[in-house]
């Protein structure tokens, strides 16, 4: 803990290394988040991106080295991951909203038998989150009843009903119809001007343009390339990443 | 037709306190089969490999032995100290013998909950058990409501096996005494089938009714 207070990073990335079998997915990552940083993850598909995310808060388990949140080891945290779990939000690609229950109930959820809130303060909670992503009319609807992006949004509010440190987002907006890409990547915008230190893995590069501080471009399991938008995108270093860069761009 | 009206109107009193006993057994057997069925569920589906032991031990033993020797154990065969009323060790052979029955059924419905609901539940904060109990089972039993449906059908018809093997005055026992009695055994029968009828199709209802409620849309 005392480690997070003093060099300010949230998440801290040490040689990290991942394998599946005998796929070296991550190979030896290092990377380290400060608070309030908004870092877009960048790369082309089975590059590590997603695994590195999930290795964050311990959906995956590493094979080498350490991840640090807030000082605190994900990798040998054991049971008390749970706990390191619930102070990170995780968006996915495919919203993963549970169907069974309602749009509130989703958001109400977390806060009410993770963090033992009352019934009244999750729901005003999850009330106030559903305007703040512009769709407090759905209260009560079942998430099949809802549009992608709606769904989206509604897991957004859901992760930040457990107000975290930390948001990862694990390409937010890849399952969306285009006109449903913009209403999500705009509360995410939104959320990185408030100061939520955030990861987001996507290939939207209008928005790391935009808000991000650091686009981190990962190849093959390495980091190949870390800097701000702006020199990312006109001082590409690397030929992978400016491959990818033209591609992107111009496409 | 007369007779079999005769026969309801004489012994209308007995058949429903035969007809209520069986409402009984099967009410506690369906509260037995459900709650321990779903532990079942749970415990085959847990990563722990001697915790799915116990659920898989369970149902071989429970789906292997024949439900009227399993009444005969519960009944006759455990020792002095616990001795289970009729009812009581009727119902629990049957709920523990259903149990097997739905435990299978939820676990097939734990597959069709996709890991994306247990990768958002564990993000969430929840612990591996949290995720069972509150996203998946939920969900996997809300999946099998048809096939679990049809379990307690035949549960409900099972239990008529009950009545004989233990000497319980349930419905199959009354038509069966009535039978004797006024050796008008199509008309007692009749009867008893028109009982058992009344619990199943209501069942059918039921489970019809939950299926349009509860019904997953993904």
């Amino acid at each position: 803990m005392a480690g997070a207070t003093t060099n300010g990073h949230l998440v801290e990335l040490e040689s990290v290394t991942k394998r599946f079998g005998d796929n070296v997915v991550l190979d030896g990552v290092d990377l380290t988040i400060d608070r309030g940083q908004a870092v877009v993850v960048a790369g082309p598909s089975g590059s590590g991106k997603s695994t590195m995310l999930r290795c964050i808060n311990g959906l995956e388990t590493i094979d080498e080295g350490d991840v640090r949140f807030d000082g605190t080891s994900v990798a040998s945290a054991g049971k008390g991951i749970y706990a390191l779990r619930a102070e990170m939000g995780m968006v996915f690609q495919q919203f993963n909203l549970f169907p069974h229950k309602t749009v509130l109930q989703n958001i109400t959820l977390g806060p009410m038998q993770v963090k033992g809130l009352s019934e009244e303060d999750a729901k005003a909670r999850a009330t106030k989150l559903l305007e703040r992503v512009g769709i407090p009319e759905k209260a009560k609807s079942f998430p099949a009843d809802l549009s992608g992006g709606q769904q989206q949004r509604v897991a957004i509010a859901r992760a930040l009903a457990m107000e975290p440190k930390l948001m990862l987002f694990d390409e937010p907006t890849s399952a969306l119809d285009p006109e449903m890409i913009r209403e999500v990547l705009d509360v995410m915008r939104d959320l990185a001007r408030e100061g939520m230190t955030m990861i987001v893995v996507t290939h939207e590069m209008g928005f790391a343009r935009e808000v991000c501080d650091r686009i981190v471009f990962i190849d093959d399991g390495k980091i190949v390339e870390d800097a701000p938008p702006n020199e990312f995108f006109t001082q590409t270093k690397s030929d992978r990443a400016k491959e990818f860069v033209d591609k992107i761009i111009h496409h | 037709m007369g007779e079999f009206w005769g026969v309801l109107e004489r012994y209308f009193p007995e058949f429903v306190s035969g007809f209520f006993v069986t409402l009984r057994l099967v009410g506690i057997s369906f509260a037995i089969a459900m709650s321990v069925g779903v532990v079942i569920a749970a415990f085959r589906v847990t990563p722990a490999k001697w915790v799915q032991r116990i659920g898989g031990t369970y149902v071989e033993i429970f789906r292997n032995i024949p439900l009227l020797v399993l009444l005969f154990i519960l009944f006759y065969g455990l020792p002095s100290e616990v001795q289970f009323s009729r009812v009581t060790a009727g119902a629990l052979g049957l709920g523990l013998y259903t149990a097997a029955y739905v435990g299978e059924a939820v676990r097939s419905g734990v597959f069709a909950v996709g890991q994306g609901q247990i990768d958002a539940s564990l993000s969430l904060g929840f612990s591996y058990r949290d995720t069972l109990r509150r996203v998946v089972l939920p969900q996997a039993v809300r999946t099998v409501i048809p096939p679990l449906g049809s379990l307690f059908i035949a549960m409900t018809k099972n239990s008529a096996v009950i009545g004989g093997a233990l000497q319980v005055q349930d419905l199959m026992m009354k038509a069966r005494g009535i039978s004797a009695d006024t050796f008008q055994t199509n008309e007692a029968f009749f009867w008893a089938a028109v009982g058992y009828l009344l619990i199943t199709v209501s069942l059918t209802f039921v489970v019809r009714n939950l299926e349009t409620r509860l019904a997953i849309r993904r």
